[in-house]
C-alpha cells in the first residue's frame, strides 16, 4: 500500500464519518433511487447473560434498530415488495441478511462484522437469499471510523 | 455536526507533509519488535532519544527498569541495560517516537526488594480449605518463589498458594479469618460479593486501617448467600493482586440439587501477568503506572499457570466455576467448540439456564458455567478476542490458549446429558426477585458518568489520544497502546465516576440511601472523553441486578457484585440496599481504582420494621 492510498483512505473515512454521535449510530444516507428516504441506525447489543453481547471469536453481536422514514412504495422502484437491511462487509464480498425494514422503527438482527456497511435494498420477498433490487439507504459501522496512522507524523518522528 | 476530534483529526493528516505521506511507512526494522522487543527498543533508543521530551524519570535517573530490589539471579540473563523501554509492543504496533526513552514518573517497584528468593518458599497451587460454621482460618499474606515459563520470580501468596486456599463453607456459616500481613506493603482482605459485616469489609481509610507489614488483623466473615466469591486485597491491588494475592470461596447452598449433577467440578482462575523476556515489568512505587487502560499482561494464566489441562470422558459434564482476577483484561473463553450451558453469576443463579457461545468475563465477575465434552479427543480452551491495531485502524482477531481437555474414549460413567440438555429454570431466583420488579420503571435514584481527566502526560501521548478517539471500541480487549498506558501513572490520570445531579466526583460524592430501600442507579460510560474505555464496576457488601442495557430490559436475570459498563453504553443497576454501612462502588480495574474511580455509598441503619 503506498502512503497516498492510506492519506487518501483516512481522509475518507474522517470526512465521511464526523457526522455522527457516538460508538452505536450510524447516519444512514439515501441514494438517487430514493431521493425521500431518511435514516438512523443505533447498534443495541444483541441479548446476552454477559455485560456485553459478542461472539466465541469476540466479534461484538448487534441487532441493529433503524429508524426510516420516507421509504417509497417498493413496487415503484421496480418488481419489488419490501425492503431487507444487510450488513455487507467494507470489500462488498459478504452480505449478511438481518431483515426486514419498513418505514418507522424496525430491529434487525444480528450484525456481528468488525466493520461493516449497512444497506437496505429493495427486494421481492422478505427472505432473499441475496439482494437483488436497488440500494436505497446506507451507512458505516461506526468501527468505520477507526483511522490508519500509518502516515502520521506522530509515528514518523516528525515535530508535532 | 463537525465534531473536534474530527477536525483535529483532519487537521493533523493535512499537516502531514507530502514527503512523509508518499515514504512508505516504516516497517520490520529492528526498532518495530515483535512481543520481545528488548533488543529493538535498545535499537530504537540512541536515535530517538533525540525527540524526547526531557520528561525526567526516577525510575531512569535512580534504577535499572528491573530493579526495585529484585535480586539479580531472579532476572539471571536479562540485559538490562538494553531496556530503555522495557514493555513488550503489540506485534505490528511501533512506539511513537516521541515516547521513546521516556519512563513512568514513578520510582520501580517489585516485591521481595532485598531479599534473598533462595530463602522463599516455593509457591503451591491453591488447596480446598473446607470449614465449618465457628471455625477459624490463618492466612497468611507472605512472598514467595514462582516459576512462570520456566523463569523464576518473586511474588506474592496467600499461605504459600496462589491462587488461596479454596475456602469452601456452608450457606450462613460464620468464620473467623486472622489475617498476617507478612508481604513487604501495607495490606488488607477485602471479601469480594459477600455482603458481610461492614467493619470486616477489608477497605483501609473506609472501613479499617491498613494493616502493616508484621501486623495482623482478625475478620469475621458471614456468608449469607450461596454462591461463588472470592477474596484479595484492597491496597495497592495494581501490584498486590497482580503478583498472585486471590482466593476463591465457595459458599454451599442446603439444597442438594442447587445445582444440576456433574460429573466434575473445576475451578478457573483467569488472570494475567506482565513479562519481558525473563523480567516481570516493575510497578510504580508512589502510584500506578499503566493507568490509562490497566496493566493488561502478556501471559496469560489459569489458575496461576501458563497452561490448564484436564482429562475428561467421552460424555462427561464439568461444572467450571470461573474468576477473572485480571487487573483489567476482559476475557472471551470457550471451550475448543464444546456446548456450554450458563449456570450462574457472581451473588446467585440465574433465573434460567442458557446456551452461550463463550464466556464474557469482565475483571471481578464470576461465573459458573457447564460444558459437556461429548466427544473423544483435545479440546482446546482459548480467549478469543478482538483486538484493534491503532496505527492501521484495523482489527486483528486473537486467539490465546489457556489450556485444554484432553477427553478418553471411555464412556462417562455417569450419563448426565439429559440434564445437562435440559435448560434449568431457578424459580426460587424469579420469586426473590419477583419482590424488587416494582422497583424496575422507577426514576434513578442516582445517575453517575464515568470518564477521566489527564494532566502532564507525555505530549505524544495527548496528541496520539486527540487524534484517535473518532471511534473507541465498547471493550478494549487487549492494550493497543503499552507505550502510552505504561507512561501514564495514577498522579497523571484521574478516573471519574461523576454524579450529574450535583457535579461531584469520586469520593467527593455524599450519597446516602436506607438500610432496606431499593436502590435505581443509572451508569453512563463516556464515549467523547479523553480516553474512553469499559469498566467494570463493583458494588461492596450488597447485592445488584443489571436491570437494562441501553434501554434494553434484561429478560434473564441474576445477582451481581460487579457489572461491565462498555464504552457508550447506559447501564441500569437495582441495588438491594439490605446491608448498614459504608460501601464503596468503585471501577475494578485496578489502575482505575487508584486513579479515582471510586465513590461511597452509605446505607444508614434503619430500625427492624421500618423501611420499604
Ligand atoms: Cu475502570
Amino acid at each position: 500500500m503506498t502512503g497516498a492510498f492510506w492519506f487518501g483512505r483516512t481522509l475518507l473515512l474522517v470526512s465521511l464519518f464526523c457526522g455522527t454521535d457516538g460508538p452505536f449510530d450510524i447516519e444512514l444516507f439515501n441514494t438517487p433511487a430514493s431521493p425521500t428516504a431518511q435514516g438512523h441506525a443505533r447498534l443495541v447489543f444483541a441479548e446476552s447473560p454477559f455485560g456485553v453481547a459478542v461472539t466465541a471469536d469476540g466479534r461484538a453481536s448487534y441487532d441493529v434498530r433503524i429508524d426510516a422514514s420516507g421509504l417509497p412504495d417498493p413496487a415503484t422502484l421496480g418488481a419489488f415488495s419490501t425492503y431487507v437491511a444487510w450488513a455487507v462487509t467494507t470489500d462488498l464480498t459478504e452480505w449478511h441478511r438481518l431483515g426486514r425494514v419498513t418505514n418507522g422503527t424496525s430491529v434487525v438482527g444480528h450484525a456481528e462484522l468488525n466493520k461493516f456497511l449497512l444497506v437496505i435494498t429493495a427486494e421481492s420477498s422478505p427472505e432473499p437469499r441475496a439482494h437483488s433490487g436497488p440500494t436505497i439507504l446506507h451507512g458505516t459501522s461506526p468501527s468505520g471510523w477507526l483511522q490508519s496512522f500509518l502516515s502520521h507524523p506522530l509515528f514518523r518522528g516528525l515535530p508535532p | 455536526m463537525f465534531r473536534l476530534p474530527c477536525a483535529a483529526a483532519l487537521l493533523a493528516v493535512l499537516a502531514v507533509p507530502a514527503s512523509a505521506q508518499n515514504s512508505a511507512p516504516a516497517k520490520k526494522s529492528p526498532a518495530m519488535p515483535g512481543m520481545s522487543g528488548m533488543r529493538g527498543m535498545r535499537g530504537m533508543r540512541d536515535s530517538s532519544r533525540v525527540g524526547t521530551r526531557g520528561t525526567t524519570s526516577k525510575r531512569k535517573k535512580t534504577t535499572s527498569p528491573v530493579a526495585g530490589g529484585a535480586p539479580m539471579a531472579m532476572t539471571a540473563g536479562a540485559d538490562m541495560e538494553g531496556m530503555a523501554m522495557p514493555v513488550p509492543m503489540p506485534k505490528g504496533m511501533p512506539m511513537i517516537p516521541g515516547l521513546v526513552g521516556l519512563t513512568p514518573a514513578v520510582t520501580s517497584f517489585l516485591p521481595g526488594v532485598g531479599v534473598d528468593s533462595r530463602s522463599l518458599p516455593v509457591a503451591m497451587a491453591s488447596r480446598l480449605t473446607r470449614l465449618r460454621n465457628g471455625d477459624t482460618l490463618d492466612l497468611t499474606a507472605m512472598l514467595v518463589r514462582r516459576t512462570i515459563k520456566g523463569h523464576s520470580y518473586v511474588m506474592y501468596a496467600f499461605n504459600g498458594q496462589s491462587p488461596g486456599p479454596l475456602i469452601r463453607v456452608p450457606q450462613n456459616a460464620s468464620i473467623t479469618v486472622r489475617f498476617h500481613n507478612r508481604i513487604d506493603l501495607p495490606s488488607a482482605v477485602h471479601w469480594h460479593g459477600v455482603r458481610l459485616d461492614n467493619r470486616f469489609d477489608g477497605v483501609p481509610g473506609l472501613t479499617q486501617a491498613e494493616v502493616a507489614s508484621g501486623k495482623d488483623f482478625t475478620y469475621t466473615v458471614h456468608f449469607p448467600d450461596a454462591g461463588f466469591y472470592w477474596y484479595h486485597p484492597h491496597v495497592r491491588e495494581d501490584i498486590q493482586q497482580a503478583m498472585g494475592l486471590f482466593g476463591n470461596m465457595r459458599v454451599d447452598a442446603p439444597e442438594p440439587e442447587y445445582y444440576s449433577p456433574v460429573n466434575r467440578e473445576q475451578t478457573l482462575v483467569l488472570n494475567d501477568i506482565l513479562i519481558n523476556g525473563d523480567t516481570l515489568i516493575p510497578f510504580g512505587k508512589e502510584s500506578a503506572d499503566y493507568a490509562l487502560m490497566g496493566r493488561v499482561g502478556n501471559v496469560l494464566l489459569v489458575n496461576g499457570e501458563p497452561r490448564y489441562s484436564l482429562r475428561a470422558q467421552k460424555g462427561d459434564v464439568v461444572r467450571f466455576f470461573i474468576t477473572n482476577v485480571a487487573s483489567s483484561r476482559t476475557f472471551n473463553l470457550s471451550f475448543g467448540g464444546a456446548p456450554i450451558k450458563i449456570v450462574a453469576s457472581d451473588v446467585s443463579r440465574f433465573e434460567r439456564e442458557e446456551r452461550v457461545a463463550s464466556v464474557v468475563i469482565a475483571p471481578a465477575e464470576r461465573y459458573i458455567v457447564e460444558v459437556r465434552f461429548d466427544r473423544p479427543g483435545r479440546f482446546t480452551i482459548v480467549n478469543a478476542v478482538q483486538s484493534i491495531n491503532h496505527y492501521l485502524g484495523e482489527f486483528t482477531s486473537e486467539v490465546d490458549t489457556l489450556g485444554s481437555v484432553a477427553v478418553a474414549a471411555v464412556p462417562a460413567a455417569h450419563d448426565f446429558g439429559a440434564q445437562f440438555a435440559a435448560l434449568r429454570a431457578n424459580d426460587a431466583v424469579s420469586r426473590d426477585i419477583a419482590r424488587y420488579r416494582k422497583y424496575f420503571d422507577k426514576a434513578p435514584d442516582k445517575t453517575l458518568t464515568l470518564t477521566v481527566a489527564a494532566n502532564t502526560l507525555p505530549l505524544a501521548t495527548v496528541q496520539f489520544m486527540n487524534v484517535d478517539t473518532a471511534y473507541f471500541a465498547p471493550v478494549e480487549w487487549v492494550d493497543g497502546m503499552p507505550d502510552m498506558n505504561w507512561l501514564s501513572t495514577a498522579r497523571q490520570v484521574r478516573w471519574i465516576l461523576r454524579d450529574d445531579a450535583t457535579g461531584q466526583e469520586n469520593m467527593n460524592i455524599d450519597w446516602h440511601v436506607a438500610q432496606r430501600s431499593v436502590v435505581k442507579i443509572r451508569i453512563f460510560n463516556d464515549p467523547k472523553s479523553f480516553h474512553p474505555m469499559q469498566h467494570p464496576i463493583h458494588l461492596h457488601g450488597q447485592r445488584m441486578l443489571v436491570i437494562a442495557r441501553d434501554g434494553v430490559a434484561t429478560k434473564n436475570l441474576v445477582w451481581k457484585d460487579t457489572a461491565l459498563i462498555p464504552v457508550g453504553s447506559t447501564v441500569d443497576l437495582l441495588v438491594d440496599a439490605s446491608n448498614p454501612g459504608v460501601w464503596m462502588l468503585h471501577c475494578h480495574i485496578a489502575e482505575h481504582l487508584e486513579a479515582g474511580m471510586m465513590t461511597a455509598i452509605h446505607v444508614d441503619s434503619v430500625a427492624a420494621g421500618a423501611g420499604r
